[in-house]
């Protein structure tokens, strides 16, 4: 039988190496550091998401259909985008199906670029950007880097099933978050956390750009945002602002 | 004849209202599109909140003309936004060819879910967010005794 989820190779991917992700969530920030550093390192597409359980919807380029869901990649890196809001009751298939694929293709080091959301964002000049790990290897990254740690809290979505998913593999993975607005596009928060990146994987874009097209940005991920909204309502993603009760160790 | 209901049945069916009744407000948001070719505007992104004292309203605004920002009551449960953009968008800017229409203007409207106070509300626009504290009607006081 056919798994409901699958990674399709459209080229031969090679094993071992280093993959980003970028999925919707608050913000957008994954989403909008992703599609940057896809178009400004001109990575074509390799693998895409084919799957029953996912909405009909395909995108159009030049005529031809695509799907939603892909990743595009060089020799030396892979990045994972979706181009539509993904539906919460699909989360987990998918990071099931991915993180499978990460396994088969040996990643080295899979970093995950999302949002924390921040509810005073406006007042913040440059967002923060935090961190948190699958493993104790890909921990050991973060503090040598000397990223700040999220280390009580919860975290939602699709990072969330990332880092546990690769934990039970015992797969590096990392996801980082810059504080974000909740629920408008925040192409600053994408800016930091592509910096924050260029700490563990060097990815040579220009984010001065990706700030003077601020404005282009908000524009043009209105409806995917407005999407990804009552998604994030059905996956409680507010529980990231909760304080954990566990016992003090 | 009327089925005697037991409690757990009416419960049911409560939910299932509940249920339908959040599908709705999330669910017809998107029914229409986000853009609207007769009026040349589009649909900002708006957030409510709301705090013991007042409904915060913020409206993401990008390139907005700070002065052209208008804000008026529809009726006393909505409000309206609107504001002019520094620059035209065409739906081929934002690469789609098989629709035309041209975009000058961001308009919205916003439900509120309490009753306020509009003439006492308060605007700013800063980092391209539009930030209304409206304060909410007073209600009430009850004597605690």
């Amino acid at each position: 039988m056919s798994k409901p989820v699958r990674v399709v190779e459209k080229v031969d991917v090679p094993k071992g190496l280093n993959m980003l992700q970028g999925l919707p969530d608050v913000g957008l920030v994954g989403v909008i550091a992703t599609s940057h550093i896809i178009s400004k390192l001109k990575l074509e597409e390799v693998a895409y998401v084919s799957s029953d359980i996912l909405p009909p919807v395909v995108v159009l380029y030049n005529g031809l259909p695509y799907s939603p869901i892909r990743i595009f990649g060089n020799e030396r890196l892979l990045v994972l985008i979706s181009e539509i809001a993904i539906p919460a009751d699909s989360l987990q298939q998918l990071m099931r199906a991915v993180v499978d694929w990460i396994e088969e293709k040996e990643i080295e080091l899979v970093v995950s670029l999302g949002g924390l959301p921040t509810p005073n964002r406006q007042n913040i000049e440059s967002p923060k950007v935090f961190g948190a790990a699958s493993n104790m290897d890909s921990l050991k990254i973060l503090k040598e880097k000397g990223i700040g740690l999220i280390e009580r809290g919860f975290l939602v979505g699709p990072q969330a099933l990332l880092l546990k998913y690769c934990s039970e593999e015992d797969l590096s993975a990392i996801a980082l978050l810059a504080q974000s607005f909740y629920n408008y596009p925040d192409p600053e928060a994408a800016a930091s956390v592509i910096n924050a990146l260029n700490q563990i994987i060097k990815v040579p874009v220009n984010l001065s750009e990706l700030l003077e097209k601020g404005e282009e940005i908000r524009l043009k991920m209105r409806d995917i945002m407005r999407r990804t909204q009552p998604e994030l309502i059905r996956m409680r993603k507010s529980q990231e602002y909760d304080v954990p009760h566990y016992y003090v160790a | 004849m009327r089925r005697r209901r037991s409690i757990f049945d009416i419960i049911d069916e409560y939910i299932e209202e509940i249920e339908e009744a959040a599908e709705d407000i999330i669910g017809g948001m998107f029914e229409r599109p986000s853009w609207d070719v007769e009026s040349s505007s589009l649909c900002p992104l708006f957030n409510i909140s709301v705090t013991p004292d007042n409904v915060i309203v913020t409206v993401d605004l990008p390139y907005a003309k700070p002065d052209s920002i208008r804000v008026e009551a529809v009726d006393d449960k909505r409000i309206e936004v609107l504001a002019k953009m520094r620059r035209k968008v065409r739906f081929e800017d934002l690469g789609v060819s098989h629709m035309e229409g041209e975009f000058s203007c961001l308009r919205c409207q916003i439900p509120l879910p309490v009753p306020v106070d509009l003439s006492r509300a308060k605007a700013k626009f800063r980092r391209g967010i539009l930030e209304l504290t409206i304060p909410k009607r007073k209600g009430y006081r009850i004597k605690v005794e």
